[in-house]
């Protein structure tokens, strides 16, 4: 029984690591920017392709790869913001998230119709990946989730302290809070915006990497995970980082628990469920809070 | 007011401004120069908040000229930030899950150096002594009065040439408002250049050397505050007596 419970624990946390990893880059566009990026599965897919060129297709070590996925991505982001983002917030405000929503969704379609004339639609492996488990008595911990709950920590902690104790980090929280006091304090938003989507962009990179490396490359890679961090979002309050982290790993623990009690195909519609539920009577969220807006 | 050798620290000239079609302000001409205590009052909805906001850049300017220092007019509010213009605004606008000590920083973010930061939070504290107490205590828990005194902080700790100051009574209670203005005698006493926004005349008498009467986007009358006081027609006719 114990065995049991571990593996699911064991499967719950590295899963809920990577839905954490991929809703933190959701929620942190959202938060600060009012904006929902639906190219951001695109991007976790293009981070994953990106270690995959430079580890298979150039030959270079595993951490060039890994750095590669980061700096692809970041790129991804910093460009979606110049060529698109900046331009939209140029219109009218009110309008803002409806276009960046349609404007992202065009990008997201491109960006994988592109990877899949690159690479083909034939699945390939992730070559950054761990092999072999740490057995411990009855309990067998598998290095590559191992890997993946170590470096969804390690990010989660500089993304904390980037954010926590940085000045950068208090300008795009103040952003976030309440725009126009920031720009009285100093702050040139569009220069926090750029930041905001570059650094959303370097952890959609980490977290296509790491998905790929549990499954395999293909180029709807990121779809799975950005509907899963929709959900997480929405469970825990657009916006709220803490609030996304903690609803991801309850989230995949309740999903591993299902699957393993009901089976496999119960596991994605009991989060529906879930999401259908908090939508009805709590729809800020578990941690947000209801806004009143003036029309 | 002006002085001919140096251009005044802010010129506004002719400044119109509104919200998309809607013109709220309707060609405001004054100067405040260093040191002054300037006070624009007038009714509710007249455009005293939009003034300021103008001012700062986050009303857009539809014509005229605004000069700080007798440099070009700036549109973006961060530029205009950097160049001196402190504005408290109205209804305090503080980052509400920040503690104290986090928005008094946030007013110091283009502070040259942490050593600038240090002397301008101790400047801060020895002025409002309350927030060295509630430092570590989230924005949106704090009452009115305290949400106010770290609105006044935060535009301290921008460490600016001129401070902005939109309503500071409005929502208080008479002990609290008594305490605020306290607070801003004691910055007018250290020769800060103030230009405050306020409905009622009668609680800048004592600080304000010029007052500027707004009734409907337009500057009606200037002059001191005890001449408009002593004008039972002027009070009546745009301050309902």
């Amino acid at each position: 029984m114990l065995d049991i419970l571990i593996a699911i624990l064991i499967a719950g946390f590295t899963t809920g690591a990577l839905y954490a990893l991929a809703t933190v880059g959701l929620s942190l566009v959202w938060g600060s920017m009012g904006m929902l990026n639906m190219a951001h599965a695109a991007m976790l897919t293009l981070g994953g392709y990106s270690a995959y060129t430079f580890s298979t297709t150039l030959g270079l070590p595993v951490f060039v790869g890994f750095t590669g996925a980061i700096v692809v991505g970041a790129i991804a982001g910093g460009l979606l913001y110049i060529l698109i983002v900046r331009n939209l917030l140029k219109n009218d405000k009110a309008t803002f998230e409806s276009n960046v929503m349609i404007a992202t969704v065009g990008v997201g379609i491109a960006l994988e119709n592109t990877i899949l004339l690159a690479y083909g639609g034939q699945p390939l492996k992730q070559p950054i990946s761990a092999t072999g488990s740490l057995v411990l008595g009855p309990v067998s911990l598998p290095y590559q989730n191992m890997l993946i709950v170590f470096v969804v920590i390690v990010l989660m902690a500089v993304i904390a302290l980037l954010l926590g104790r940085t000045r950068m980090g208090r300008a795009i929280r103040a952003t976030a809070q309440n725009r126009d006091a920031a720009q009285l304090m100093g702050v040139a938003v569009n220069r926090v915006y750029f930041q905001v989507l570059v650094l959303s962009g370097a952890i959609a990179g980490v977290c296509g990497l790491m998905v790929s490396s549990m499954t395999q490359l293909s180029p709807p890679l990121g779809n799975d995970p950005m509907l899963k961090a929709f959900i997480m979002c929405v469970v825990a309050g657009l916006g709220n980082l803490p609030g996304a982290v903690a609803a991801a790993f309850g989230l995949a623990l309740l999903e591993a628990f299902v699957q393993y009690v009901a089976g496999a195909r119960w596991g994605f519609p009991t989060l529906l469920f879930v999401v259908i539920a908090v939508l009805i009577w709590r729809p800020a969220g578990f941690f947000g809070r209801l806004q009143i807006r003036r029309m | 007011m002006s002085n001919a050798a140096k251009p005044p620290l802010l010129r506004l000239a002719n400044v119109v401004s509104g919200y998309s079609e809607l013109k709220v302000l309707k060609g405001i001409s004054f100067d405040v120069a260093a040191g002054d205590f300037i006070t624009v009052v007038g009714p509710n909805g007249h455009g005293k908040s939009t003034l300021l906001k103008t001012i700062s850049g986050l009303v857009p300017l539809t014509s005229g000229a605004i000069s700080i220092n007798g440099g070009p007019t700036l549109a973006k509010p961060h530029a205009i930030a950097a160049l001196g213009i402190a504005h408290v605004p109205q209804g305090d606008m503080l980052f509400p899950e920040m503690s104290v000590l986090e928005n008094l920083l946030m007013g110091a973010y283009l502070a040259p150096s942490k050593a600038e930061i240090d002397r301008r939070l101790d400047e801060v504290y020895a002025l409002l002594p309350k927030l060295s107490d509630r430092r570590n205590q989230i924005a949106s828990s704090l009452s009115g009065g305290e949400r106010r005194m770290v609105g006044i902080g935060r535009g301290l700790m921008m460490g600016g040439q001129i401070l902005l100051i939109d309503e500071p009574s409005l929502g208080l209670a008479p002990l609290i408002i008594e305490q605020i203005y306290g607070v801003i005698a004691e910055l007018s006493k250290s020769g800060r250049t103030i230009l405050l926004v306020e409905e009622n005349p009668a609680r800048v008498a004592d600080l304000a050397n010029h007052l500027h009467l707004l009734d409907d986007g337009a500057i009606v009358w200037s002059g001191p505050p005890a001449e408009l006081l002593a004008r039972d027609e002027l009070l009546t006719t745009y301050l309902g007596g």
